[in-house]
């Protein structure tokens, strides 16, 4: 269990102590972006059918082809976000004098997307639940259309499903924070304060954002 | 003078004092009065014909009998058959029932005197008018239209045309589907060339015909005459007239809402006006139904409803309904187009998502302070 997943969640400190004695590796935390990604691009498959429901006939033809376009897309971006994440905690923690490889704070910042996997699962399950509810009208006019979208948009934005998924989201979030303290506390060599400011203030600031979305207040 | 002329003389006189009184009999009695009652008939009334004779001699006169008879107007009555004496400047009258048989016209009934003695008759005709004109019935005032269930102010105005006065005059409503308050109006005596009114509130249920049937007395014989209004459902151009406008669709959280305004377009009040989603559409909380009181005319209010609509529903009505002051209630329905902003959930959830989904939340959140909390423990 030294280096299973429940340890990551449970016992970080621990488990990035004892991932220190060994050389970097990216597979697993490659393999939990990947599981990220799945999870991402399964999430945007009924948003996807719901759009091409909106679409005039002659373009149904191109369903299919834009359903794997959209999940591919939400694949990467699910791979993004994992080396989007330990670009930003390898150069916040630079200003606080991190030292340490960067293929090391890439790996731990994937160990801490474990988390994710989880609450991807949980807002899937939502996302699901809210869009399979939809009653998508037939629609001739680029008008109706536009019309349609921003309905979808209010409903999806006020709707007591999407906000709890984005709170079960935060929470998530939340858990994989504090597993990136420790991992930036072990990759860039740096006190537990200046680790938990290496990754509180982007995190922080992207909750922020969250909460500000789904309060409505943008 | 030689005694032989006045002894003649003086039996002269005796023979006269004797025989005055007979000799002054017809002469003396005259008719100083005749009337009837009513002053006027009408054709088959009944009345009464007075004559008053009076004897303006110095002697007593004799009399018989006394009668009446004629065309046109015909007695009722018997004749007086034993009159008896009448005395130096007495009166006597004599009333006779009569029926006005002929027609319009001014009769003459001979007014018989038969005197004792065969110092022969008086006769006198007496002049009795009869006409038949009736009383007039108009409606001077009523609604534009009737409608069902509404309450009309209808004024009836009632004129005497004829030369005498009707009296006991009244006006009775009379009608199947119709509710009427006062149920008759009484107006009482009515003088020649005169005229009242009466107002009737009439609330009818179904188009019909209501009579307005004046009843009157000339003399003892009662006339009546009457009014037919018909009452035909219509539009009325006063009425309030609610019209929605300023509509705006928006999808919800299992359903939709619909936000607009209401506007009185009509001249009268709209009253206790409710606005509501009609079927197909299923109202759900939090507006089922939205109250917006009274509008006055030219008045706007805002209002909201949601509702739930099936798939493949495009438009959707939007009832309003409204009382005018006699409390009658109105409905007017607006279709309201949503099927270019379907994208409500269909799903029934019974409101209860908000307080799993807050479970949920909460477990979750604890699930992860734990974690996080253990983590730092063990460190």
């Amino acid at each position: 269990m030294d280096t299973g997943f429940i340890r990551v969640l449970l016992n970080p400190g621990r488990f990035f102590e004892a991932r220190m004695q060994d050389e970097p590796s990216l597979k697993i935390p490659a393999l939990i972006a990947l599981a990220i990604g799945l999870i991402t691009a399964v999430s945007v498959i009924p948003i996807t059918n719901i759009t091409m429901a909106m679409l005039p006939a002659e373009m149904q033809s191109l369903g299919l082809l834009i359903t794997i376009f959209s999940a591919a897309v939400a694949f990467v971006g699910g791979l993004l976000g994992w080396i989007i994440y330990s670009f930003i905690f390898y150069i916040v923690s630079m200003i606080f004098k991190g030292q340490g490889d960067l293929k090391r704070t890439v790996e731990f910042t994937g160990y801490g997307l474990l988390p994710q996997v989880f609450g991807g699962i949980i807002g899937t399950y939502f996302s699901y639940q809210l869009l399979s509810g939809l009653n998508v009208p037939p629609m001739t006019s680029p008008e109706q259309i536009a019309e349609f979208s921003e309905s979808l948009v209010t409903i999806l934005a006020t709707d007591p499903l999407a906000q709890i998924a984005g709170l079960v989201g935060i929470l998530f979030t939340l858990w994989s924070a504090n597993i990136w303290i420790f991992g930036m506390k072990y990759a860039r060599n740096l006190s537990t304060r200046d680790a938990a400011l290496t990754v509180g203030i982007p995190v922080g600031l992207y909750i922020l954002y969250s909460i500000v979305t789904l309060a409505g207040w943008l | 003078m030689k005694p032989i002329y006045l002894a003649i003389v003086t039996l002269l006189c005796a023979v006269l004092a004797v025989a005055g009184p007979a000799s002054a009999g017809p002469a003396d009695i005259t008719v100083t009065s005749s009337a009837t009652d009513p002053p006027v008939l009408m054709k088959g009334d009944t009345g009464t014909l007075t004559v008053t004779i009076q004897n303006n001699g110095q002697n007593t006169v004799a009399i018989s009998s006394a009668r009446l008879y004629g065309s046109g107007v015909v007695p009722l009555s018997d004749s007086y058959a034993s009159v008896g004496e009448i005395g130096a400047g007495n009166s006597k009258t004599f009333t006779f029932t009569v029926r006005a048989d002929g027609g319009e016209g001014t009769f003459y009934p001979q007014f018989v005197l038969d005197f004792r003695d065969g110092a022969g008759s008086l006769r006198y005709p007496v002049p009795v008018q009869v006409e038949d004109t009736v009383l007039s019935a108009s409606v001077i005032g009523k609604p534009d239209a009737f409608s069902e269930g509404r309450t009309a102010d209808i004024t009836i105005r009632v004129g005497n045309p004829r030369p005498n006065a009707a009296s006991g005059v009244q006006v009775i409503p009379q009608g199947t589907g119709i509710t009427v308050t006062p149920t008759g109006g009484f107006i009482g005596a009515l003088a020649p060339d005169g005229s009242a009114t009466v107002v009737f509130n009439l609330t009818p249920t179904t188009e019909t015909d209501v009579a307005f049937q004046v009843i009157w007395r000339n003399g003892i014989n009662t006339h009546t005459t009457d009014l037919v209004l018909p009452i035909a459902f219509g539009e009325d151009k006063r009425q309030a007239d609610p019209v929605i406008t300023n509509v705006e669709v928006t999808p919800i959280a299992g359903g939709y809402r619909i936000v607009g305004d209401v506007m009185n377009a009509g001249l009268e009040s709209a009253r206790s006006v409710l606005v509501t989603p009609g079927v197909p559409a299923t109202p759900i909380d939090p507006f089922r139904v939205y109250v917006v009181g009274t509008l006055d005319p030219d008045d706007i209010s805002s209002f909201e409803v949601t509702f739930r609509a099936d798939a493949g529903t495009t438009e959707v009505p939007v009832v309003v309904e409204y009382r005018d002051d006699d409390g009658n209630r109105y409905a007017a329905t607006t279709m309201v187009g949503v099927g270019s902003v379907a994208a409500a959930p269909l799903e029934e959830r019974d409101g209860g998502i908000p307080l799993v989904g807050i479970i949920i939340v909460a477990l979750i959140g604890l699930g992860i302070a734990g974690a996080i909390y253990y983590s730092w423990r063990r460190t």
